[in-house]
């Protein structure tokens, strides 16, 4: 399934990220592809696509944490985005939907 | 001992040869060809330029802008999308290895940004730096900046608003779903100001043309006072002319380029 995500978490800049996972939607759902737009900083820019593509199979409630790992590992430097505020995105969506299936 | 810097002045040109050049200047600043340099410079036609991570068709009406007249480009910098029209535009390239240049992005900010705040100063315009790439005045944005870092030298450009169309911007840019136009046109107004705005509230109510160019002639004296630098006037050379050439015909125009995300 295919999720669009839009928002302005704490620190950041407006983050928009589109995430295909494998249904049902879970915090456990590994990520199948992963695309984070905004108008963020990330240098160097090309290592950016590097970290999108290794986020790819990570479960959605360890996004935050492995992309500021990644961006450490690859010595980028950010600013405007951040796990953190990925990992926010990600929550609140989790939230609306199981609250969607709550009513 | 002042810092010696090439100052260039070219124009004004399309979206593609603006981004082109100032990142063939860059090439020539890294290959030790050129001295570190500071471009203005202004857009025709008008342009939106987006930043590197910004995708296109979320944030710019291409047909819009295409039925206006109005160029678009990705820029190689971060950053928001901006409509350049009645503005001044500069760009600065720093060896990473120079004295001027600082490691964190947000500390370089705030050193580069400096030239821009003393030379509002001197038009009579008392700004700040607003953290992550804003100068604000009264709280309201004047300035906005990018900057990257390549082949071991830091870019950075960015815009001195000289009037504000917040109409037209809206009609060129995509809003948010969450946010009424009418509404987000009305922020934006109260959020937004420019160097024309001071010369009105003085009585006076002068046209671009004097506008840019005193704007420009303020900001080299900023950047050289803020910055300790010493400005030696000249011209991008043929080599960086057709490498810019080369850069706005094969990347800058270029539809994958521009649709990358």
């Amino acid at each position: 399934m295919k999720l669009e995500l839009i928002g302005k978490p704490g620190g950041c800049k407006l983050l928009r990220m589109t995430l295909e996972v494998e249904p049902p939607l879970s915090p456990a759902s590994r990520l199948q592809r992963i695309s984070i737009r905004g108008d963020f900083f990330a240098v160097p820019e090309e290592a950016f696509e590097e970290v999108e593509h290794e986020l790819e199979g990570t479960a959605l409630d360890e996004l935050g944490l492995r992309f500021d790992a990644l961006v450490l590992e690859k010595g980028i430097q950010c600013a405007g985005i951040g796990g953190a505020g990925l990992a926010e995105l990600v929550q609140n969506l989790l939230v609306q939907k199981e609250q969607q299936h709550g009513t | 001992m002042a810092h010696e810097f090439r100052l260039l002045e070219t124009g004004f040109h399309t979206a593609a040869f603006n981004m082109g050049l100032d990142e063939a200047l860059l090439g020539s600043v890294a290959e030790g060809k050129s001295l570190p340099t500071l471009r203005f410079y202004g857009w025709k036609p008008p342009a939106v330029s987006i930043g590197y991570f910004q995708g296109l068709h979320e944030e710019v009406d291409v047909d819009a802008c295409r039925a206006a007249g109005v160029d678009v480009v990705r820029r190689i910098t971060g950053g928001g999308a901006v409509f350049h029209h009645y503005e001044v535009t500069y760009s600065i390239v720093v060896p990473l290895s120079h004295q001027l240049a600082r490691p964190n992005i947000l500390d370089s900010y705030r050193l580069l940004l400096g030239g821009i705040i003393d030379g509002l100063a001197l038009l009579g315009i008392e700004a700040e730096f607003a953290p992550i790439n804003d100068i604000v005045t009264g709280g309201k944005k004047i300035s906005g900046n990018a900057q990257t870092r390549k082949r071991g030298c830091i870019l950075q450009h960015g815009t001195i608003l000289l009037d504000v169309e917040v109409d037209l911007m809206f009609s060129l840019l995509k809003v948010p779903q969450e946010k009424a136009r009418g509404k987000l046109i009305e922020d934006v107004k109260e959020r937004v100001t420019s160097v024309q705005h001071f010369f009105k509230n003085r009585g006076q109510n002068p046209i671009f043309k004097f506008l840019y160019e005193e704007t420009v002639a303020a900001l080299k004296q900023g950047f050289a006072s803020a910055l300790d630098l010493s400005l030696v006037g000249s011209s991008p050379d043929e080599a960086e002319l057709a490498e810019a050439q080369r850069l706005a015909d094969e990347k800058f125009a270029s539809r994958h380029w521009t649709e990358l995300r």
